[in-house]
């Protein structure tokens, strides 16, 4: 039985699952590849301590929006004893939606900058 | 600075390590992998704080996990229980009867022992085991080495109350403590309102003052916030309240609650118990005492010493009479800070019976639910070795299974307790079978709440454990190739299993045999069969003294009221009597001396223990007791004024009869009874007298007459009214007594059929509760059995389909598997049998009273044998179902499982 769940049900993400979702856009990544990609992009700001990572993990796994890859990347890149994990299409859609939420959120602001400024 | 780095990732990999097995199974290594990349990093990049920032992430994020498993525990608890509702319903039930009926017990051991409500530091407070005159106490109360603080009061005492306006106000009756002006500073209470007594305020003749007690002023005196300094009529005297007990407080003892707290200094006007110089009388020895010892003095210490003053005050006053009369003068003190009135011989058997009853059923309970989870284990190794084929480690399952039994206990114990309040509610709103109103409040309590919730919890993992090692005991590769039928390891037939069903078969013929003990010994030591007619009989009490009428006027209404209330349409037959029939509450009641002459000299037969009534003219005729010799007193025998040299006329019963005078006729026949000599007039059949006695109490009955009622004080004079079959006599004989007798108070109206129905509610109550136990021994031992059997069954499987394809009957099936079924319940018939005899003897030597229960039981056959009859019918027919359902088995389908 295939059950459909809400991916709004899943809105406000959390910060760090954002992130990770966000590392997992266009490549699979692992762990400690998620960690330095967000703390690259981040500039240093946020970063993803291994516990904290992981937990998250488990819980995106758990709740459908990434899953482990079965795909490797070539063999001179692959560290064979790492898991790499993907986005699912609920993970991305998630995003997506959190996404066009964060944007709203910063339309909504500007444009109260905006009157300020005018009135 | 390697240092603090590699100290770092050795605790980062210990606690990364402790992390649940399956977070580890699928994250352990990237974690271990991922930290010894964070850890030098971090260094670089934050120095110490960093590293101390990657070791509390690892730390903070453990606990977190081991809780999202334990969730994800319970919700798969709670969908596998919901799955069996047959499981869960019979464990939840049979732990809420067990639960709730062990903190019934319980709460009923506080509700007598527990504390005195109010008091300070109520383990201070000791009493003497008798009554002590009034000027005795004061010499003990002056030895303020012994005694910190002393009180001497009476209980129980009934006043007439009336609002201060009119004088001859109809009166209300509440029950109240004389004492002395120590009273509340020794037993430590502080008023909610207005002051208490002292001895510099409380001289004699002063104005009366009264305190109320919180209840009296809420209801009598609705709330009124100006009551104190209001005057009250007490006994048809003004005396003004000048304090309120604060909330909770009833006395002393608050088995027989107070509402009113009278100094003794009142005098006798408004208290006539106080007549005839109480207070100054050493011979009078009427008064409770409380003592308070001081810190560090021992009871057997202050017991020797108050001695010392017993035979200090003696020696100045010899009394020959007391000295003969009383073999011992010894005070004897013990604890009286709790709520019941409890001597150690009674605590003692309260606290081992309802310890032992408390642990029987806590035992079964157990065996039970041990029962039940292990023959639940069984049925699910199959799925336990599923998941342990794919990675569940043995500590995560077993962990799910105590999640199971915990979650399976503790609801048992919640609906417990809510049980317990419904069984508490029901027993504290009884009819209670005495005229001083008693009062049980059997809520339970706090600490027994968390008790019965920390002891359903320890059932659940004890007796959940257990079972779980054993159903994650699986050879996991045999369970998943034969299916669930598979014999756990250690499958035998002695084993633990079959040890818990001879215990539970054992613990349930105990208990059965116990209450059956309790419950028929009561019925047949207790039950009201009063031997008359009781339709149409009514009663109701009054009391002319405390109503204000004096001794003359008492003589003339004791004349003239069985006349004119005999005038009554409807109304047959009036008689007097001191107290309510059939309404003496214990043997210990029976306390009259009565000696007999027996010829010339000084030769007489002195007999101890008889119950002593005074009862009027007409008083058998009109309760229908025919007279086996002799006669009946007649209206001249309630004359107080005798002619002189005659001596009054007694009634006595076959008992008293055969006691005093052998095979005498006893008929105009002496007996001296107080120093007063009587002539026996009449014998009477031996009529139940006594409400806890087992067999019949020699009992005298000696003439009602005003004299005697105004000199002893009486509490109350019943009115007997025997009236015409139909006719509402009562209602009449109520507005006879409104229109000829305005002043005087009619209380405790009831028919005779209601008195003893009230007196029975107890016992049948009692009873029930018993019964109701026994019910639940038979039926959770049945439970058990039954579950057992069906296990052994499904463990058989293979055996019986190998047997059937040989050819075995279905009889021969049924009988494999009866046969060790039997073999268990004889087993634990014959060790239930012989612990409920030690049991009963041992319960027997505690108290008098419980051995006449048992004495008069352990030979009833009925009871000795049809009770574990009746266990081995009912546990052979719960083999039986899953025997048949053993034959049913089909040989082709058993065989081809394998």
């Amino acid at each position: 039985m295939i059950v459909s769940i809400d991916p709004r049900s899943f809105l406000p993400l959390h910060t760090n699952w954002f992130h990770i979702l966000l590392s997992l856009v266009g490549s699979e990544q692992h762990g400690y590849g998620i960690m330095q990609e967000v703390l690259e992009r981040t500039g240093g700001t946020v970063r993803l301590w291994p516990a904290t990572l992981y937990g998250s993990l488990k819980r995106l796994i758990g709740g459908g929006l990434i899953e482990e890859s079965e795909e490797r990347p070539a063999p001179e890149l692959d560290d064979a004893r790492r898991r790499y994990y993907k986005l699912t299409r609920l993970g991305r859609r998630v995003l997506d939606l959190e996404c066009e939420r964060l944007e709203e959120m910063v339309r909504l602001a500007h444009k109260k900058r905006k009157q300020e400024a005018f009135g | 600075m390697k240092r603090p780095w590699n100290v770092c990732l050795s605790l980062y990999r210990r606690l990364a390590n402790a992390y649940p097995h399956e977070f580890r199974m699928v994250y352990g290594e990237d974690l271990d992998r991922l930290g010894e990349d964070a850890v030098p990093e971090a260094w670089r990049r934050y120095g110490f704080v960093g590293l101390l920032r990657l070791l509390a992430d690892v730390a903070v994020r453990l606990p977190v996990e081991y809780f999202g498993e334990i969730r994800q525990d319970v919700v798969y608890a709670l969908r596998v229980l919901a799955r069996s509702p047959g499981f869960a319903a019979v464990g939840v039930l049979s732990l809420a009867i067990g639960i709730g009926m062990c903190s019934v017990v319980l709460c009923g051991s506080n509700a007598m022992l527990g504390p005195l409500p109010g008091a300070h530091d109520p383990a201070a407070l000791v009493t003497p085991r008798r009554h002590v005159s009034y000027p005795y106490f004061e010499h003990y109360r002056d030895q303020q080495r012994i005694a910190g603080a002393a009180t001497a009061f009476l209980v129980s005492v009934p006043f007439a109350v009336a609002p201060s306006g009119d004088r001859n106000a109809r009166t209300e009756r509440f029950y109240g403590h004389l004492v002395s002006p120590e009273y509340f500073s020794t037993v430590g209470v502080t008023p909610a309102a207005g002051r208490f007594f002292s001895s510099e305020t409380e001289k004699p003749g002063m104005a009366p003052v009264v305190v109320v007690s919180d209840r009296f002023w809420r209801t009598y005196l609705n709330s009124d916030p100006e009551a104190v300094g209001r005057p009250l009529r007490l006994n048809r005297q003004l005396a003004t309240i000048v304090g309120i007990a604060p909330q909770g407080f009833l006395g002393m003892w608050p088995w027989n609650p107070a509402d009113l707290f009278v100094p003794v200094t009142c005098g006798s006007s408004v208290a006539p118990e106080l007549g005839d110089d109480a207070l100054h009388r050493r011979d009078l020895e009427m008064f409770s005492m409380v003592l308070r010892l001081p810190h560090g003095m021992t009871i057997p210490a202050a017991e020797a010493a108050l001695d010392a003053v017993t035979r200090a005050l003696d020696r100045q006053l010899p009394d020959p009479d007391r000295d003969r009369d009383r073999p011992s003068r010894q005070l004897g003190l013990i604890p009286a800070g709790t709520i019941m009135f409890v001597t150690p011989e009674a605590r003692a058997f309260v606290t081992s019976f309802n310890f032992m009853l408390w642990a029987m059923v806590l035992s079964l309970l157990c065996a039970n639910l041990a029962n039940l989870l292990l023959a639940r284990g069984s049925h699910r190794r199959r799925e336990i070795a599923v998941r342990l084929s794919l990675g569940a480690s043995r500590a995560r399952l077993v962990r799910q299974l105590l999640t199971e039994s915990i979650l399976l206990s503790l609801a048992g114990g919640l609906a417990g307790i809510v049980l317990a309040y419904w069984i508490a509610h029901a027993m504290s709103s009884l009819p209670m079978p005495s005229q001083t109103p008693l009062r049980m409040d059997l809520r339970p309590d706090f600490r027994v709440l968390a008790f019965t919730l920390a002891v359903s919890f320890a059932t659940g993992v004890v007796f959940g454990l257990a079972p779980a090692l054993s159903a994650v005991r699986t050879n996991i590769g045999a369970v998943l190739k034969e299916g669930a039928q598979a014999a756990p390891r250690g499958y035998r037939r002695f084993s633990l299993r079959n040890l818990f069903v001879v215990s539970q078969v054992a613990a349930s013929l105990m208990l059965l045999l116990a209450t059956g003990f309790m419950v028929t010994g009561y019925q047949h030591t207790t039950r009201l069969d009063p031997g008359f007619d009781t339709a149409n009989l009514s009663l109701f009490s009054i009391d002319p003294l405390r109503d204000g009428y004096s001794a003359e006027r008492s003589e003339a209404l004791f004349s003239k009221l069985p006349d004119e209330l005999s005038r009554v349409s409807g109304v047959r037959a009036v008689a007097l009597a001191g107290g309510v029939p059939f309404s003496n509450l214990a043997a210990s009641q029976a306390n009259t001396v009565v000696a007999a002459s027996t010829g010339e000299g000084d030769s007489r037969q002195v007999w101890r223990g008889v119950f002593r009534e005074r009862i009027g003219a007409n008083y058998f005729a009109t309760l229908g007791v025919r007279l086996v010799g002799g006669h009946e007193f007649d209206r001249r025998d309630q004359q107080s004024e005798l002619p002189p040299g005659t001596a009054a006329p007694a009634v006595i019963n076959q008992t008293a009869a055969r006691a005093l005078f052998r095979a005498e006729n006893p008929i105009g026949r002496r007996i001296q009874e107080e120093g007063a000599t009587y002539t026996v007039v009449g014998v009477t059949h031996d009529v139940r007298s006594g409400f806890f006695a087992p067999r019949p109490v020699a009992t005298v009955f000696l003439p009602l007459t005003a004299g005697w009622f105004v000199r002893s004080r009486a509490p109350r004079a019943t009115v007997l009214v025997r009236g015409t079959a139909g006719a509402a006599a009562l209602t009449a004989v109520r507005d006879t007594m409104a229109s000829l007798h305005p002043d005087l108070t009619v209380f405790n109206v009831q028919t005779m059929r209601e008195n003893l129905d009230r007196m029975n509610s107890f016992i049948q109550w009692s009873s029930a509760v018993y019964a109701v136990l026994g019910l639940f021994a038979l039926l959770l031992a049945c439970v058990g059995l039954g579950g057992v059997t069906a296990y052994a069954v499904v463990q058989r499987r293979k055996e019986i389909g190998i047997r059937m394809a040989l050819g075995a009957g279905s009889g021969q099936v049924r009988r494999l598997v009866l046969r060790e079924g039997a073999a268990l319940i004889a087993a634990g018939s014959l060790l239930g049998f012989a612990c409920a005899f030690a049991i009963a003897r041992g319960a027997s030597s505690l108290t008098a009273q419980l051995a006449s229960v048992f004495e008069t039981r352990a030979g009833d056959p009925l009871l000795v044998i049809g009770a574990p009859m009746l266990l081995a019918t009912l546990a052979l027919l719960a083999c039986y179902l899953p025997a048949r359902r053993a034959t049913r088995i089909d040989p082709v389908a058993a065989l081809r499982e394998q």
